[in-house]
């Protein structure tokens, strides 16, 4: 019998010879190889540093996003908000490093009262923080469209309370899309030529970060989970190498981008959603025992000025 | 002759597919939580079976072509309905890079299906007995 007629009748008996196998093994392992070194030249082109890096750099600018803590809420779906915010706020103060500043994208109280809208300033101020910066939800103008949220946030802003600013390398602007008269998810022609002026003197390559409480993107508009006009709004910012908009609104992480935009919703501090069409209606979900923590947290976000384009989103559930 | 020009296909295709999703990821995908490393391992590892498929026609490097190229067909998929991880995209978005990296995948899954059903599987040729 010929050597090829051996290794044929070794095939047959497992499939396989050694010499096929190892021939296989050699291509698999070059392939491998190959992935790695090409994965390490590729985010070495991205600027060097992995998404996290950015997290652990001394020189980044970091804050922190949270979002719909509801204070006054009494529902079953969470009876204790105000703990778990002030857990929240905890979890920021134990943060390794100061942040930059706080952002609270809405939805600070349940019902706008006065004095929910005390208690809520006040546990912001507990913070430990440079800066705390709040966007209006629609719990914040339920009665006044955001007149009373004006009075204890309102403070340097325009218009409804619409304002921008810069830090860090990076350019802010805080939206607010949830106090129109007629819509909710509206940012209306006065705010629109505010972005359009706001933007105009910056050049193309400072990032630019979006608050807003209602999303700028078309996450779910049969519940209100969109915003009509951001299209124009982002129209503006479509010549900037990168746009990250944070929001809040929707209770629950979510992410999508759109050319250069990427949008992240945040979860809240309060009590969980139904997710998008799950249901008749964004009514708040009543989790079992014990499971509420892993749907509420916080958002850490930072950017390397120099660095990597885009900002590092971290989300972190509540401990 | 036809094989050689198959593989040669494919690994175009196949880099294209590393192309678009390299660019997406350096554009600003690298932030995205598992997608962000999901786009590199899928760049890198579509490159390295496109030159490995220009020297070999190794059954080993086809399974891994159609592999990757399912894999972001799936991808693909689920970022349009259940979502990855809560990453959620609509249509054909980013434009052009979605399009562009659908069709480069499915031409990929089709030249290397079609050329397995018609030239036969390498290195399973029938061993002529004298």
């Amino acid at each position: 019998m010929t050597e090829q007629q051996q290794e044929h009748g070794k095939q047959q008996e497992h499939g396989m010879t050694r010499r096929q196998l190892l021939r296989h093994t050699a291509w698999f392992g070059s392939a491998v190889v190959l992935t790695i070194a090409g994965g390490e030249v590729i985010s070495q082109l991205g600027g060097g540093d992995p998404p996290s890096a950015a997290a652990d750099d001394a020189n980044a600018l970091r804050f922190v996003q949270i979002s719909d803590s509801h204070i006054g809420f009494t529902g079953p779906a969470n009876t204790m908000v105000e703990q778990s915010f002030s857990e929240a706020i905890g979890q920021i103060n134990a943060l390794p490093y100061r942040p930059s500043f706080v952002m609270h994208t809405g939805d600070l109280t349940h019902l706008s009262t006065p004095d929910q809208f005390d208690q809520v300033r006040q546990m912001l101020g507990t913070i430990r923080t440079d800066q705390t910066y709040t966007v209006p939800g629609e719990h914040d103008g339920v009665d006044d469209h955001g007149a009373k949220y004006r009075q204890f946030f309102g403070k340097g802003t325009k218009g409804d309370g619409w304002y921008s600013f810069d830090l860090g390398g990076a350019h802010f602007i805080s939206l607010v899309n949830t106090l129109g008269l007629e819509t909710m998810g509206h940012l209306g022609a006065d705010q629109l030529e505010f972005v359009r002026k706001d933007v105009a003197h910056l050049s193309s390559d400072t990032p630019i970060v979006v608050f807003s409480h209602i999303p700028l993107f078309a996450m779910y508009p049969k519940w209100g989970w969109s915003t009509d006009d951001s299209v124009q709004a982002l129209s503006y910012l479509k010549r900037f190498a990168s746009v990250t908009c944070l929001n809040g609104h929707v209770h629950q992480l979510f992410t999508k981008t759109e050319g250069n935009v990427t949008f992240f919703s945040a979860t809240t501090t309060a009590y969980p959603l139904p997710k998008p069409g799950e249901g008749p209606a964004p009514t708040p979900v009543t989790l079992p025992a014990g499971q509420l923590h892993a749907a509420l947290g916080i958002r850490e976000v930072s950017y390397v000025r120099g660095g990597q384009q885009g900002l590092a989103i971290k989300d972190r559930r509540l401990v | 002759m036809r094989d050689v020009l198959c593989r040669i296909a494919v690994a175009l295709c196949l880099a294209g597919v590393g192309w678009v999703h390299a660019e997406l990821y350096l554009g600003g995908y690298r932030q995205i939580a598992y997608v962000g490393p999901a786009f590199l391992v899928l760049a890198s590892g579509s490159f390295a079976v496109a030159v490995l498929l220009l020297v070999s026609g190794s059954p080993v490097l086809r399974l891994l072509a159609v592999g990757l190229a399912l894999g972001a067909l799936g991808g693909f998929v689920m970022s349009r309905t259940v979502g990855i991880f809560g990453f959620v995209e609509r249509g054909l978005q980013p434009a052009p890079q979605a399009i562009l990296s659908l069709l480069f995948e499915i031409i990929v899954v089709a030249i290397v299906v079609v050329s397995w059903r018609i030239l036969g599987m390498p290195g399973k040729r029938p061993i002529d007995v004298p």
